[in-house]
């Protein structure tokens, strides 16, 4: 329960662009974990209305990340839907949570907040994690 | 295979308590998972996916109440997504049974250090380094329990930043977030308020964990089978955990803490000893 003089985020957005960023983020993780809980849980729940089996039982054999996920979208593009691919997709949804996040902010120091040093820091996590994705 | 429904219950318990202590449940998810039949290896990586979830889940609320410090969070992550690459690099391809040993004896030093300055009130800090200056590491916060606007300064990034990447490398060697100890660098060597502290390290997990992530996925360490329901709990757990912290005072928030740092740390060391 917030009281009266309390500012909500959203009002104290007004006055400064830093507020802005954080309810952007904020979003940004919000929508990303719920939506990759809903695809998996889709997932997990279509598998066990077809089939009666609670639970799945499979592994991703090496790929790297974008390779997974390019895997994931031509198979939907295919019309192949299946249980396995929401939880796929889930999980992928999952992982480009942060580097969304992180790119958001990239753009945010560069472009808003003009703070070379800070575009910088943020520049080099990216690089960084799309290296790692690349990993295989 | 493990059944669904113990993976879920198991992973709701571990998100509630990972999202309060500031730290992403592997802690709390890894001992379990091993427990109910999930190989370490395995748990690890599926632990570190899951702790995507919980601390991006935490992390979301805390962002919106404007107590995360995000210059603090990106110069800290430059540091631990280098250590997390090194640590699950590693966990490939090493025994891991020293390690826990290790890791217990870090936890329960840390508990040591907290549990000596239990009585203590956060203060501010006096005098800021260049560096710390520099790196434009200050902020300040509506602190809902004391009813009052806290302005802080952030010092000592020289050895935040270097701790940050060991923090780090314990996340990818062991499919934790670490919280734990990111925490005690943002609270004891940076001098951030405990509820900042706790609250940028949930963002900082986000991004260290995806690091550790992609090496465990890359080795085919990742079993959806087993993610999916653990995913599921851990989010379920922390959008709980996350409500719980928010209307908690410092003190509330350090001794919670203080019990998990004890118990973590003397089973670490029990099961390193005992062949895991």
């Amino acid at each position: 329960m917030e009281t009266p003089e309390i500012l909500t985020p959203q009002e104290r957005a007004v006055h400064t662009a830093e507020f802005n960023m954080e309810i952007a983020i904020g979003y940004i993780l919000q929508i990303g974990v719920l939506l990759s809980v809903l695809l998996i849980a889709l997932g997990v729940a279509w598998r066990w209305l077809s089939t009666g089996i609670l639970g799945m039982d499979y592994s991703i054999s090496g790929m790297n990340f974008f390779e997974f996920v390019l895997n994931d979208i031509r198979l939907m593009l295919q019309g192949a839907l299946r249980p396995r691919l929401l939880v796929n997709l889930g999980m992928a949804t999952l992982m480009l949570t942060p580097y969304v996040r992180v790119l958001a902010s990239m753009l945010f120091f560069a472009f808003v907040e003009r703070n070379r040093k800070y575009t910088l820091f943020t520049a080099f996590v990216f690089i960084v994690l799309t290296y790692s994705l690349f990993l295989r | 295979m493990v059944a669904f429904l113990p993976l879920l219950f198991v992973s709701i318990i571990a998100g509630f308590v990972g999202a309060m202590g500031g730290m992403g449940g592997g802690v709390v998810l890894i001992p379990a998972l091993t427990l109910i039949g999930i190989d370490i290896k395995h748990a690890i990586a599926i632990s570190i996916v899951s702790a995507i979830a919980t601390s991006s889940g935490a992390a979301s609320a805390y962002v919106r109440d404007g107590i995360t410090n995000l210059k603090v969070g990106m110069f800290l992550e430059m540091f631990t997504i280098i250590g997390a690459l090194v640590g699950a690099a590693i966990t490939l391809i090493a025994p891991t049974r020293p390690l826990f040993i290790v890791f217990g004896i870090v936890l329960l030093a840390t508990w040591w250090s907290l549990m000596r300055q239990k009585d203590e009130q956060w203060k501010p800090v006096a005098h800021q380094d260049r560096l710390s200056n520099w790196l434009e590491l200050e902020g300040s916060y509506y602190d809902q329990a004391a009813k009052q606007t806290i302005e802080y300064r952030g010092a000592r990034a020289y050895l935040g930043g270097p701790l940050m990447f060991g923090a780090g490398l314990i996340a990818g060697l062991l499919g934790i977030g670490a919280g734990a100890l990111k925490v005690l660098i943002h609270d004891l060597v940076m001098g951030l308020p405990p509820k900042v502290s706790t609250t940028t390290s949930n963002l900082v997990i986000g991004v260290t964990t995806l690091a550790g992530t992609s090496v465990y996925l890359a080795a085919g360490q990742i079993d959806p089978g087993l993610a999916a329901p653990t995913i599921i709990g851990v989010v379920i757990g922390a959008f709980f955990g996350t409500r719980t912290l928010v209307r908690l005072s410092n003190q509330t928030i350090r001794t919670f803490f203080l019990v998990i740092l004890i118990i973590l740390g003397v089973e670490m060391i029990a099961r390193g000893i005992g062949g895991v």
